[in-house]
């Protein structure tokens, strides 16, 4: 499903040159669930954003569901996000003047989904994450846990065949962060392919596979 | 066209209002500060212009003098009087002249309805009213060529006038008695501004037919000439021509500067408009120096708060938001601010000008109110005060928004 072929990424700020990624090659099967880990500055966010087709690598080929996407335009990387990948991350990133609903509903008004189709989604996935009753409710009003799951809600909104989560439990306490980690098992189960970036191992451990990165290189 | 987009940037957009309101006030401020600046502006030059055509706007006037040169043997320091027979005289030799009206007046006794007071009355003829814009009051007239013929007794009153002798009632029909005389008044003359003026405003004045007034006044000499040229230009012309002619008839050097003095309203009007204009230009400069404050200060506002929204516009490119919805979204509301705040503006102008037009003016001579209380809105200067704020405000709008919708998404995701 995803093929990354030495893939580099390089910062060039005046004449400091930051190599954030070197050659990197790594292949994700449909339908896995893998943790990236690494320390800080080890070019794991870096990988994230390259999969998740916010950052373009500076030189490398990615194959994402037998298409290149190394050659696409703004927008088009705009579009496979929005149709193939779901966004989990750290700090929910939930629009601030937007309700639940309307934070949910965005994703499926960006590829031009009917009113009717929006609705049906958006009522199945806040009962799904438990929250129907807080739909008319702004981020503010909602506590870290709740503002996650509609974070996911929103990832899950275009029915995405990918979930890329950046330290999803990583704002939450315990409780809150357990209850994250069971909505991403059962959406592997279901057959989604989920990618994590984490610092915990525990969390890591209950993933299928790590993938562990230090210095822009993959070890593992 | 999918309309649920917009739709819901007009949500965002109602629930982001309290942020904008200083901007909408701003741009509601500065609309209206300029238009109401440009509106004062305009009227004031506008009624100086009245003002000073009160007396009359193409006219030269001609008054007798004392000759200052000796000529042909005659000593200086002789009386040059002007005569009802100058005006045929002047009129056959000079074809530059459109019309030509003589003018004598006396400090009388006038009374009527029990009341009596001391006016200046003016003897003259019809075209008096096109020369020193005589304009009467409706229900009324000013003197005609049949009052003349006829050697008829009418008066054509100053508004002043009527109300001295006939307090609120019309007194178009009724007799006053000027000089022991009886004369009907036929007309009162319409209010109008008035900053140049001989013997006090017209207003004070009554007009009567010039054979009539020959009957109560026994004076031959006038005491000036009134002449409107074909064309303005013909103004100096027209000076020297009466010069040589005058002073062939009369027998005194034409180029003697005392012998016939000359008040030529076309000469001053040119000095007077080159002053206008530089009030105009006063002003324009001043309105542009108000909007260029009001536009970086709009300027401002706006880009701080597109910038504010750089992590908006991360998020939304995210989860899959072309860049051109997100300029859209940020044109719209930009549209939408720059709607109200000048739509306000307008709207809040366009009544106070509006309003201040109600207030009545006093038309007393250099009375203030006259000349700011006519407010003259203007609907080029709102379109030229549109183009220039709409452009700095779209681009101040627009320019953080399509920078931020260019930049990487991680980039725009970690602004904070």
């Amino acid at each position: 499903m995803i093929k990354l072929q030495d893939i580099t990424k390089v910062y060039q700020t005046g004449s400091q040159r930051l190599e954030a990624l070197r050659s990197i090659s790594l292949s994700i099967r449909k339908g896995e669930f893998i943790s990236i880990m690494g320390p800080s500055g080890s070019g794991k966010s870096t990988l994230m954003n390259i999969l998740g087709c916010l950052d373009t690598p500076t030189s490398g080929e990615y194959v994402l569901d037998d298409d290149k996407v190394a050659g696409l335009t703004f927008d088009e990387l705009a579009a496979v996000r929005n149709r193939k990948i779901g966004f989990v991350f750290q700090n929910f990133n939930l629009l601030p003047y937007a309700t639940a609903w309307e934070n949910i509903e965005l994703p499926m008004l960006f590829n031009g989904k009917s009113g009717k189709k929006r609705k049906a989604r958006t009522t199945e996935l806040l009962k799904a994450v438990g929250l129907y009753d807080w739909r008319g409710h702004r981020p503010s009003e909602l506590s870290g846990g709740q503002q996650q799951r509609i974070a996911l809600a929103r990832a899950l909104a275009n029915d995405p065949p990918i979930l890329l989560a950046d330290e999803p439990t990583g704002n939450l306490d315990s409780k809150s962060g357990e209850e994250i980690m069971a909505i991403l098992t059962g959406l592997w189960k279901s057959g989604r392919t989920i990618i994590m970036v984490t610092h915990n191992d525990g969390i890591a451990a209950r993933c299928e596979r790590i993938i562990r990165i230090f210095d822009g290189r993959v070890l593992s | 066209m999918n309309l649920t987009l917009p739709r819901f940037f007009w949500s965002e957009y109602r629930k982001r209002r309290k942020k904008t309101s200083l901007i909408t006030f701003a741009l509601f401020w500065g609309t209206l500060s300029t238009l109401l600046l440009m509106a004062f502006g305009r009227g004031l030059t506008i009624q100086f212009g009245k003002a000073f055509n009160g007396l009359g706007d193409t006219l030269i006037m001609v008054y007798g003098g004392q000759t200052s040169l000796e000529f042909e043997g005659l000593p200086k320091g002789r009386q040059i009087s002007l005569y009802p027979e100058d005006i045929s005289y002047l009129r056959e030799r000079i074809p530059e002249i459109l019309r030509i009206v003589p003018e004598s007046y006396g400090y009388l006794q006038v009374s009527a309805n029990g009341k009596e007071i001391n006016r200046t009355v003016h003897g003259t003829t019809a075209e008096f009213a096109f020369l020193r814009a005589q304009i009467p009051q409706p229900g009324g007239r000013f003197l005609n060529a049949d009052d003349e013929a006829g050697g008829r007794k009418v008066a054509f009153i100053g508004w002043t006038v009527a109300n001295d002798l006939f307090g609120r009632a019309d007194p178009v029909g009724k007799s006053i008695i000027i000089n022991r005389v009886p004369f009907t008044v036929i007309g009162v003359l319409q209010k109008k501004m008035q900053d140049s003026m001989y013997n006090g405003p017209d207003a004070e004045q009554i007009y009567i037919p010039f054979h009539a007034y020959s009957q109560i006044d026994s004076r031959r000499r006038l005491n000036q000439i009134h002449i409107q040229p074909l064309e303005a230009s013909h103004s100096k012309l027209i000076e020297s021509r009466i010069r040589t002619l005058m002073g062939r008839k009369t027998r005194f050097n034409p180029e003697d500067r005392y012998a016939l003095f000359f008040w030529n309203t076309i000469e001053n009007n040119n000095t007077v408009s080159a002053i206008f204009t530089g009030i105009e230009i006063f002003l324009g400069i001043m309105g542009a120096l108000t909007l260029i404050i009001g536009a970086v200060g709009v300027t401002n506002l706006m880009y701080a708060v597109v910038k504010e929204r750089t992590k908006e516009i991360g998020i939304k490119l995210a989860i899959g938001a072309r860049r051109r919805t997100i300029v859209g979204q940020f044109f719209l509301e930009t549209l939408f601010l720059f709607a109200k705040g000048t739509f306000w503006g307008f709207i809040t102008a366009f009544n106070i000008v509006s309003l201040v037009r109600l207030i009545p003016l006093d038309y007393g001579s250099f009375n203030t109110g006259a000349y700011l209380l006519r407010p003259q809105f203007s609907l080029s200067i709102f379109f030229i005060y549109l183009a220039i704020v709409g452009v700095l405000v779209f681009l101040s709008g627009l320019f953080p928004a399509l920078k931020a919708s260019q930049a990487n998404p991680i980039e725009s995701l970690r602004y904070e």
